[in-house]
């Protein structure tokens, strides 16, 4: 891997002194994944058009603060081969599927928190389509992201193990340029929408605005239904100042 | 947080789009990313957000029921205040904001009022105090309920209070009821920060509609979701309990309906809430799933998932 990894290397920088047309602006890469399919008339006799919403906000607001190009998929194309071999060229992901913290045989506290992917058009999910956050991990190989938005339920708990994978430890005090978001408890999706929709609207607010901001203000707008005896929680960590935009962690 | 130098490299490199075309070419390790194609993104409205700068002179009466509502809450004051009046695309609603900016151009607070210059939220920003002693639930309810009072939110006895995990302290709530049945999602909402001051305060209400009367009783809902859930889940694997059904105010939504996206907000309608768990095979992706049964003439007008 770290040949391979290193003959890389070697090959942009070769590339990069060759007089190639195009553009030569920094891209800050972003993926957005939405499971559709799961949420379809196959599986549940019903279309359910929630995927299709936080989608499409998350891949305009990740464009908007500066992300590009935008790839991903809302249904089939959300697979765990394509998450895990395009996340390592990414600034930014958004999830938004099932999520929970699976129980993990070692390491405390015995969680390896998880996603599932797209079944694919006709298809429903099953425990196989899980996308565990130590496969991410690896994927990742201890690279920066700025934004990770794990729009599932569970996945903003103390116990999710999933900022890890990302690299982004639990803090809200992190220097660097980093900002992840995630649900607590059980989630419906409406609350999603409607925490999603407040936290990019606060953000295109103006200048000296901040994720965390976003966050405070979206938390703070209320209106959230309970999911029976659960209350409506997200959370985040990284740096309270970080305002969204792409960064690479040395430009600070 | 740490970054290898090998991948961090992989990155950067990655960050030109001259060296990616070879990056795509020479490596499967860094594939060609499944791009977003035109049809994901066709039909669908870019949400826009759009404020006009409030003047101190014209629009001085907003900026002072913001001074009283910052001092009621103890909110810092800012060096700067900005106003505007916003047509928020987002949240499909039109308010007036002002916003508490410290010397260094920081966003302080935040305060928005609706079209009848009703409170809609408050919201302090400056950074938490870390450390220290954490309030109290009772202590925290109390304060509050005194500075809900204070910024001119009527309440009582809250209806429920929650230990907040991500920032620490309290949540409470005042459930929104009108003629004896609850409003969905509608609240009055305070936020306590663990050092005892006040983090947010919300009045979350919508209009009603004054047409909605009931004409069906939870009978006939229930008989109107079966029918629903029957024709959804048979040949599935899958099977469903329903939960309850009770009496709400709901919002009319898309949750079934993808024509409705990109409606309008409309008035609550008085429907019969069903809550539904699935079992079998679909309760491996849906938590539970909620339908709203018009209660004046039984047609499905909304519902929510937990996925």
């Amino acid at each position: 891997m770290k040949r391979a990894s290193l003959w890389l290397v070697s090959m942009l920088i070769a590339a990069s002194t060759l007089a190639v047309p195009g553009p030569t602006a920094a891209a800050y890469p972003a993926h957005v994944w939405s499971n559709s399919d799961a949420f379809k008339a196959t599986c549940l006799g019903y279309n359910d058009t929630y995927p299709q919403q936080l989608y499409s906000l998350s891949v305009t607001q990740l464009a908007n603060r500066g992300f590009g190009p935008i790839s991903g998929a809302l249904g089939a194309g959300f697979t765990r081969s394509a998450l895990l071999n395009n996340v390592l060229s990414d600034w930014a992901v958004y999830v938004h599927s099932h999520g929970d913290n699976y129980w993990a045989a070692s390491g405390y506290p015995n969680v390896d928190s998880g996603v599932l992917q797209d079944p694919g058009a006709g298809r429903c999910n099953s425990s196989s389509d899980i996308i565990r956050s130590s496969s991410i991990r690896s994927a990742t190989q201890g690279s920066y992201y700025n934004i990770v938005i794990m729009s599932t339920c569970m996945l903003g708990s103390s116990s999710s193990t999933m900022p890890a994978a990302f690299q982004i430890d639990k803090t809200k005090q992190s220097n660097d340029p980093e900002f992840y978001l995630g649900y607590v408890y059980h989630t419906w999706d409406s609350s999603s929408l409607r925490f999603e929709e407040a936290f990019w609207s606060y953000i295109n607010g103006g200048a000296s605005r901040t994720l965390s901001g976003a966050y405070a203000y979206a938390s703070g707008i209320g209106g959230y239904e309970p999911v029976g005896s659960e209350p409506f929680q997200a959370n985040w960590w990284g740096n309270p100042y970080y305002d969204g935009a792409p960064q690479r962690p040395t430009a600070r | 947080m740490r970054i290898s130098s090998c991948s961090r490299n992989l990155k950067w490199a990655a960050g030109t789009a001259a060296v990616t075309i070879c990056l795509v070419g020479s490596a499967g390790q860094i594939a060609a990313a499944t791009l977003v194609a035109g049809s994901s993104r066709a039909g669908v409205a870019t949400p826009t957000r759009v404020g006009v700068t409030l003047d101190a002179n014209t629009d001085s009466a907003i900026f002072a029921r913001e001074g009283k509502t910052r001092d009621a809450l103890g909110f810092p004051v800012g060096v700067k205040r900005i106003g505007q009046h916003v047509r928020d695309g987002f949240q499909k609603a039109e308010y007036d904001e002002v916003t508490e900016l410290d010397s260094g151009g920081n966003v302080e607070a935040i305060t928005d009022f609706d079209a009848t210059g009703h409170l809609r939220t408050a919201v302090r920003l400056d950074p938490a105090p870390q450390g220290g002693p954490n309030v109290g639930r009772d202590a925290a309810i109390r304060t509050a309920q005194r500075s809900a009072v204070a910024a001119g939110l009527g309440v009582g006895t809250p209806s429920s209070t929650d230990a907040d995990e991500a920032i620490g302290g309290w949540t409470i709530h005042w459930l929104r009821m009108q003629d004896g049945v609850r409003v969905r999602g509608d609240e009055t909402r305070v936020q306590v920060r663990p050092d005892g001051r006040i983090a947010s305060v919300a009045l979350a209400q919508h209009d009603l509609d004054p047409a909605a009367v009931r004409r069906l009783g939870s009978d006939d809902a229930r008989q109107v979701a079966t029918g629903n859930l029957n024709s959804w889940f048979a040949g599935r694997n899958s099977g469903y309990s329903i939960q309850k059904v009770d009496l709400e105010w709901v919002g009319p939504n898309a949750a079934f309906d993808p024509s409705q996206v990109d409606a309008p907000e409309r008035p609550y309608r008085l429907a019969w809430v069903t809550e539904v768990k699935p079992s079998g095979d679909a309760a491996k992706y849906v938590w539970q799933i909620s339908l709203f049964v018009d209660a004046t003439d039984g047609s499905i007008i909304g519902g929510d998932f937990v996925e």
